[in-house]
């Protein structure tokens, strides 16, 4: 059963995919983070990257490309990263601008955060993005993370000094959020005081 | 960039070595720094340390390259009495510290002047603007520590972890160029 939503599958990366990965991390509007620019990074970059990947049971992380099921294309990708097994993920998501504005990115995150929460049991979900980002911050607010940290001028982007955000979505705020799935895991912490 | 003693009175901040193995094993696997060693990832925080695993930790850090991991030299004993990190993964714009001392050295004044000295190589020797401390809640001590020394909080990451039967939060702390320069006393002099 592949990662669906209503809008969105989530599916494998593929070599072909990496043409369009160079293309977003070169766009200034798709890549948050200044630092990583020059947007030099070409397709076989990507490629490279790709075919380093080798086969595990116990993945890290892992990067998601959303495919459109109404159209078949690739509307950009959503990833999760620095995995602690049962516990925290951060997730990561870049939306091709030619999608803004269709929910594509809240159902691929959604989509996401069901398999994070209800199939790896994690207890909490993490984002990082800054304050020159308010449709990240909006997106993130639209599935209940909540503004954790916010780091003073540590982000230099397109000429200003702007804030890390840190957002946080548990996951007691998860299911509270979403009355038709049921928690069916134990929180270890609420185990041991007989909760 | 650089040039500034890493020194005062009575510490000298230098690098670490293989010989530093046992002072490092030693108060590694002291209780009172179980869960905050500050030590790199892939090494387990909370648990007992092998010499082998210590060994890991010097090789570690031995191959920064966003960062570097300084030794603590108590100059009267000539020991190794803990050590301090700064490191800027993604942007040296936004560095951030730690530091650990040795349980018997604490409440000696050791980590301020570590601290001064390291904040003060930040802002007068690299292009930092805003410097992160990254505490567990549980480490009151440390978060008291911080504050004294004008980190102010910036929020609470939550479920950072479990630790004796309790989830607990990672406090960010931070501390920007222009609030250090005001404790200085508004000068940039050295």
């Amino acid at each position: 059963m592949p990662l669906e939503g209503d809008l969105v599958v989530l599916r494998e990366e593929r070599r072909g995919d990496q043409k369009l990965f160079a293309e977003w991390r070169n766009d200034l509007a798709t890549q948050a983070w200044g630092q990583s620019l020059p947007p030099s990074f070409t397709e076989e970059m990507h490629v490279k990257r790709f075919e380093a990947m080798e086969f595990s049971f116990k993945p890290a992380g892992a990067r998601l490309p959303i495919v459109h099921k109404a159209t078949g294309e690739v509307a950009g990708y959503i990833a999760y990263t620095d995995l602690e097994p049962r516990l925290s993920a951060s997730i990561g998501l870049v939306v091709a601008k030619a999608f803004w504005g269709t929910r594509v990115g809240l159902d691929a995150q959604e989509t996401l955060l069901r398999f994070l929460f209800s199939e790896l049991g994690l207890r909490v979900v993490h984002l990082w993005t800054h304050s020159g980002n308010p449709r990240a911050v909006g997106l993130a607010e639209k599935s209940g993370f909540r503004i954790t940290v916010r780091i003073r001028e540590a982000v230099y982007k397109n000429g200003k000094l702007l804030d890390t955000l840190a957002m946080s979505l548990t996951r007691d705020d998860y299911y509270a959020r979403r009355p038709e799935l049921t928690d069916a895991l134990p929180d270890p912490v609420r185990a041991l005081r007989g909760v | 960039m650089g040039g500034r003693s890493f020194e005062t009175e009575r510490i000298a901040l230098r690098a670490l070595d293989p010989d530093d193995a046992a002072p490092l094993h030693s108060y590694l696997n002291d209780d009172a720094v179980l869960g905050r060693r500050y030590v790199p990832g892939s090494v387990r925080d909370a648990e007992p340390l092998s010499r082998s695993h210590v060994a890991g930790i010097l090789e570690e850090w031995g191959k920064e390259k966003t960062g570097f991991t300084l030794g603590v030299l108590a100059k009267a004993s000539g020991r190794l009495i803990g050590h301090a990190t700064c490191e800027w993964p993604w942007d040296p714009h936004c560095p951030s510290i730690s530091l650990v001392i040795a349980p018997s050295e604490q409440r000696a004044g050791y980590g301020s002047e570590v601290v001064r000295l390291l904040v003060a190589h930040l802002f007068l020797d690299t292009p930092a603007h805003t410097i992160t401390g990254w505490i567990a809640s549980w480490n009151e001590p440390a978060l008291v520590f911080a504050a004294a020394h004008g980190f102010a909080e910036c929020g609470r990451i939550p479920r950072a972890g479990v630790r004796n039967g309790s989830y607990y939060e990672q406090v960010v702390v931070d501390l920007l160029r222009r609030e250090w320069t005001a404790r200085q006393g508004g000068s940039h002099a050295a």
